[in-house]
């Protein structure tokens, strides 16, 4: 895989394995085993988050079953792959590309379902009755939960 | 290295001591359990009236034929809390026997359906309650639209760890644990107390002796190198020798082979401590806990699996509501390979179940069961109902708790329950507070001495 980051040794694997002819070109002062990583991570968490070939998959799975009625999934795609949606197309390295449009689809579509969620709740909780009528209390969740009796189970 | 503090002679100023990173670990598994008992009394403390007992009260009192006090009694309580363990037991050894018949999709769907009907049913009640006690105005369309989407998005972090961000996943481990919590909240108070009691007794002998159902279940699972599916939480790993927190997570550990089959548990801090000790003792070839590159046929993991199943946290009660036992899975962790340690050997995922006990994952985080998060939360939670001053004692008490655990774990070196010293604890504090602080605390008050 391509993804590099500058000042890092060419071979990827090259700093983490004790290699004498490669002493020279880590710094010094990490020690023989523990080199930076080399690689740019797509996701939020780093080495501990996915590796870059399961990204892609991942990206594109939660971004079609965001359709499903679940939004959240596309939150997630977003926030998990915060590294990818932060670097800007120009810089990012060539194995973000794959991952960027599910990414920056998921990413619209939650920015789209949000508007429209706060604002048809925020009509609802500023308009009140004035706005809705009698229709008001009809809607209201703790009068529904009351009409179906679902809290009574924890009173 | 080039500098060298004149200060400390011999002691490479780069190496990390036990301390450095031993404080966070303890930390990283501190914090959550005291974001989870902070919920619980902030639930607690939101929601629950003593004047209008729940109806789950009313449904025990009622089915356990009512005795005193409204089913509030000592002798309901014990048998209560005995029909709870027997439960917990029973559905336990039916978890060890699906384990042992390599029924695991079995196990994870019933691991994921538990979580989601937490997160959903009682998630749901819990929103509900709050929508109601605060009068909060949000319509039914929209609570209709995000409840679902909460529950499934939080039910896939638990389950799914490597397709979440990390704080999403604990995070919804989290809320899964102060859901129960606060559903077990509301039972009768004698029954709670005695429900803890006799939960700190079951663990302690499930895990301890010989034929208990998670020891058997934890013996099972190394024996077969394999994972018990279940919820635990686990801690961000913190490197100690790398000096940040860079980290192989659930990259496997190829220890020294020479802990037992029995130590799921202790083995993280022993091998935290071990690691650290090596990692200082300045050896070039310090314990390949990290790369773990020596071991190449060793693919397995050559630690015993600490992998207690996860026992129900939740039983049904036979009178009152049936609860979907909670059974904690502990989800195969897929193997974060990460792809510059492509020479190493492929671990299996490896997990670590520790249902009721406590533990080190292969990445020498801490791993706490949620059984444990729910009952240390259920305690708090409890003593939040009377006033503010028990919530204080309860958590410095099962804080004291969870720290000595971990450093009985660290001496014995196999695995613990982490139930029985907090609860202890908590209940000799919550006991004290009540008859003596207060008493003492509102002499000083009213005779303006101290407030």
């Amino acid at each position: 895989m391509e993804a590099r980051v500058a000042g890092v040794p060419e071979d990827e694997e090259s700093g983490l394995l004790p290699r004498p002819s490669t002493a020279g070109r880590r710094p010094s002062s990490r020690g023989p085993r523990f080199p930076p990583p080399p690689a740019a991570w797509a996701t939020v968490d780093g080495p501990l988050g996915l590796p870059l070939e399961e990204a892609e998959g991942h990206a594109r799975r939660f971004f079609l079953w965001g359709f499903a009625c679940l939004p959240f999934l596309w939150a997630i795609n977003c926030c998990y792959f915060w590294p990818v949606l932060r670097s800007p197309a120009a810089f990012s390295p060539a194995a973000f590309g794959s991952i960027r449009p599910y990414v920056v689809r998921s990413a619209i579509g939650f920015t789209i379902f949000s508007v429209v969620l706060i604002t048809w709740a925020t009509t609802f909780i500023v308009g009140g009755e004035r706005l809705f009528g009698p229709g008001w209390n009809d809607l209201v969740m703790y009068n529904v939960a009351d009409k179906l009796g679902l809290s009574g189970f924890m009173g | 290295m080039a500098d060298a503090a004149p200060a400390v002679p011999g002691d490479p100023p780069a190496r990390a001591t036990v301390l450095d990173s031993l404080g966070e670990d303890i930390t990283r598994i501190v914090y959550p359990v005291s974001a989870c008992m902070l919920l619980v009394v902030l639930l607690v403390s939101l929601l629950s009236s003593p004047d209008s007992p729940s109806p789950l009260t009313a449904s025990i009192a009622a089915a356990t034929g009512g005795g005193g006090g409204g089913g509030d009694n000592i002798p309901t309580a014990l048998i209560t809390a005995l029909t709870f363990v027997v439960t917990v037991t029973a559905a336990t050894f039916l978890l060890a026997l699906l384990f042992y018949l390599r029924c695991t999709p079995c196990l994870r769907a019933y691991l994921g359906f538990s979580a989601l009907a937490v997160l959903l049913v009682l998630g749901g009640q819990v929103a509900l309650l709050l929508l109601t006690r605060l009068r909060l105005p949000l319509d039914a369309v929209s609570f209709a639209l995000l409840l679902p989407n909460a529950a499934g998005a939080l039910a896939l972090a638990a389950l799914a760890p490597a397709s979440v961000p990390i704080a999403l996943h604990q995070a919804a481990l989290v809320a899964i644990a102060v859901l129960t919590a606060f559903w077990f909240t509301l039972l009768p108070e004698w029954t709670t107390w005695a429900l803890l009691v006799a939960m700190a007794v079951y663990d302690l002998a499930a895990v301890l002796l010989p034929g208990g159902p998670l020891r058997v279940l934890l013996e099972l699972a190394i024996e077969r190198n394999e994972e018990i599916p279940a919820l635990v939480y686990e801690a961000r790993p913190v490197d100690p020798r790398h000096g940040r927190n860079w980290r192989l997570w659930r990259e496997g550990r190829q220890p020294g082979g020479d802990l037992d089959a029995s130590s799921t548990t202790v083995e993280v801090i022993e091998e935290v401590l071990g690691r650290h000790l090596d990692a200082n003792s300045g050896n070039g070839s310090s314990p390949q806990f990290r790369e773990a590159a020596t071991s190449a046929g060793d693919v397995n993991n050559s630690r015993p699996q600490a992998t207690l199943a996860a026992a129900l946290s939740s039983s049904d009660f036979t009178q009152a509501e049936v609860v979907p036992a909670l059974q904690e899975h502990r989800v195969a962790v897929a193997e974060m390979r990460v792809p510059l340690i492509q020479p190493r050997p492929e671990r299996s995922g490896e997990e670590e179940e520790d249902e009721d006990g406590i533990g080190l994952s292969s990445s020498g985080a801490i791993k706490l069961g949620l059984g444990d998060f729910i009952f240390y939360s259920v305690l708090v939670g409890r003593a939040a109902m009377y006033d503010y001053m028990t919530v204080y004692a309860c958590y410095l008490a099962i804080i004291a708790g969870l720290g000595i655990t971990l450093l009985l774990l660290a001496f014995f070196r196999k695995a613990l329950p982490a139930l029985p010293v907090s609860i202890a604890l908590g209940v000799v504090f919550y006991v004290l507070t009540r008859t003596l602080l207060e008493e003492f605390v509102v002499q000083c008050s009213t005779n303006l001495l101290m407030f």
